[in-house]
């Protein structure tokens, strides 16, 4: 990561435009544009449509910087309002992927009918306040030229609805594609898993086969030809409008019911006694209230109980589970509260988001990212201890690592004789995890931190902890 | 002036664009590859000669 002696640090996902540039400097987040782009960026600046996006919060908080910094080499500098958890749509839920692509959509739509439009069409043009999302990419509007259909369509294709036709139609969880794959999903791809009859689900034959087709035939086609040729025959504006129509019909009839998961009835299935739950939830709030402000992060979120609490607190929380069906509920719910402060993100804390994209920084590793005020690991340790075979020391390192110093863990250790520890370690072989005992889980974790309180469940078979970190 | 996206659009991607556009958008699909092949033998002639 490049810091200059100005201070900047330039943003490692955003080079793909090389008109405009992202870079943080002194906490805040700043985009450079170059001539050209701060032409287009006036005239954005004084359209109507766009004023309206900012008022609406459907586009990030924008205002250009005045004077322009004479040590910087742009033209013009935007400053962005700060999100509050930048992350990416393979941690995303499906409905949050298809509220993202209705946006990109919405917003597309606004500008075609006000003589612009966006240069581009990707998934991570979105970000989230809470359960809302917010359209970032203010470097991808231009003025729209007659006669040209949006450059951003195969983008769109590859890296919004496809993820959603496979999720929709096959039932397939989107996620690992677009973590595998930084541009998406190929319509080569796609075709092979559309084949027979799977052709005549809603938007394959045109959006999947037709386009996988015309790219094979166009393949030594050059765009420039294609667009004269285009415009020659007639495409205008009101055609482009139209197919945004189209795309915007077809993924709102895109609906997908997850098959019944384990993990969405946990909260009932795995119901702790009432003195239990209440003792657990009163520890959490004293913990957060504590710590004040900040980010929280509530990994192994389940049904979003102890995210809620936290946000009773924390200025913006962060919660983490692993179960894409559990994540889905929880973004409904908050969706329909309209929520800004908490987001819902799908992830395996055993294999989590790593660095992906141009050298591995185009887009950054979950660990990267997170620096919490608070970090919230209830019922969870025992899933990578004893589930999924981490170490013990491992398993607090990593929840210790996800924090900053100053901040706090609230940790819950499940007992080995508890009923749900008892039952991960019923699918072990006798004897695999002698170090999982309670003595050495505080030991280990004293190491890492220093206890300020703990607190024994009245089950008796679960402990809970509050620990400083970083002395 | 021509002037190119940062981003390769893809040729296919743009007249697919056209096709699922609605009637008159796939009239325009139409007559563009109607113009193509009248192009193709408008051109083999003079090839040819």
């Amino acid at each position: 990561m490049v810091v200059s002696d100005t201070g900047v640090r330039v943003e490692p996902g955003s080079f793909r435009d090389p008109g405009n540039r992202v870079f943080h400097r002194h906490g805040e987040v700043f985009r450079g544009l170059d001539e050209r782009s701060a032409r287009d960026w006036r005239a954005l600046a004084a359209s109507d449509f766009f004023r309206d996006l900012l008022a609406t919060g459907r586009v990030c908080g924008t205002e250009e910087l005045l004077p322009t910094p004479v040590d910087l080499p742009w033209a013009t500098v935007l400053r962005h309002e700060r999100i509050p958890f930048v992350s990416h749509p393979y941690e995303w839920s499906y409905g949050m992927l298809r509220d993202a692509a209705l946006l990109h959509l919405e917003i597309l739509a606004a500008a075609l009918a006000a003589g612009f439009t966006l240069k581009d069409g990707s998934a991570y043009n979105l970000q989230w306040r809470g359960a809302t999302p917010v359209f970032i990419d203010v470097g991808s509007f231009e003025p729209a030229r007659d006669g040209e259909p949006w450059a951003g369509y195969r983008q769109f294709c590859q890296t919004l609805l496809y993820p959603l036709l496979l999720q929709a139609h096959l039932g397939l969880d989107f996620q690992p594609w677009l973590r595998a794959r930084i541009d998406g999903i190929e319509p080569e791809q796609m075709r092979r898993l559309f084949a027979g009859t799977r052709r005549l689900r809603a938007g394959v034959l045109t959006h999947v086969h037709l386009h996988g087709a015309m790219q094979a035939r166009n393949a030594g086609a050059s765009t420039t030809d294609v667009r004269a040729q285009l415009r020659a025959a007639g495409y205008t504006r009101e055609l482009a409008l139209a197919t945004v129509r189209g795309l915007t019909k077809l993924v709102r009839r895109l609906d997908h019911r997850p098959a019944d998961s384990h993990w969405v009835d946990y909260q009932r299935t795995c119901a702790y006694s009432v003195p239990d739950r209440q003792a657990k939830e009163q520890f959490v709030d004293r913990a957060v209230a504590a710590t004040g402000g900040g980010l929280a992060l509530d990994l192994g979120a389940n049904d979003g109980r102890y995210a809620r609490i936290a946000a009773r607190h924390a200025d913006h929380v962060v919660a983490v589970e692993q179960d894409p069906a559990v994540v889905d509920a929880l973004y409904q719910a908050l969706r329909d509260e309209g929520e800004q402060r908490i987001l819902p993100l799908v992830m395996d804390l055993a294999d989590p988001s790593p660095g992906g994209g141009w050298r591995g920084v185009e887009r950054a590793a979950f660990a990267d990212r997170s620096g919490a005020d608070t970090v919230l690991a209830l019922a969870l340790v025992h899933h990578l201890a004893l589930g999924r075979n981490v170490p013990l020391a491992e398993v607090l390192d990593q929840l210790v690592g996800l924090g900053t110093a100053g901040g706090t863990l609230v940790v819950e250790f499940v007992h080995p004789e508890d009923p749900m520890a008892r039952r991960l370690l019923d699918n072990k072989p006798d004897g695999l995890f002698p170090d999982y005992r309670r003595d050495t889980f505080e030991s280990l974790l004293a190491a890492r931190g220093r206890l300020v309180r703990r607190v024994e469940l009245p089950s008796g078979t679960r402990t809970l902890y509050q620990v400083a970190l970083g002395g | 002036m021509t002037h190119l996206a940062y981003l390769d659009a893809g040729s296919g991607s743009l007249i697919v664009q056209a096709v699922v556009g609605g009637v008159a958008g796939a009239a325009v699909a139409a007559k563009l590859y109607w113009r193509r092949l009248v192009a193709r033998f408008r051109r083999q002639p003079t090839d040819q000669g």
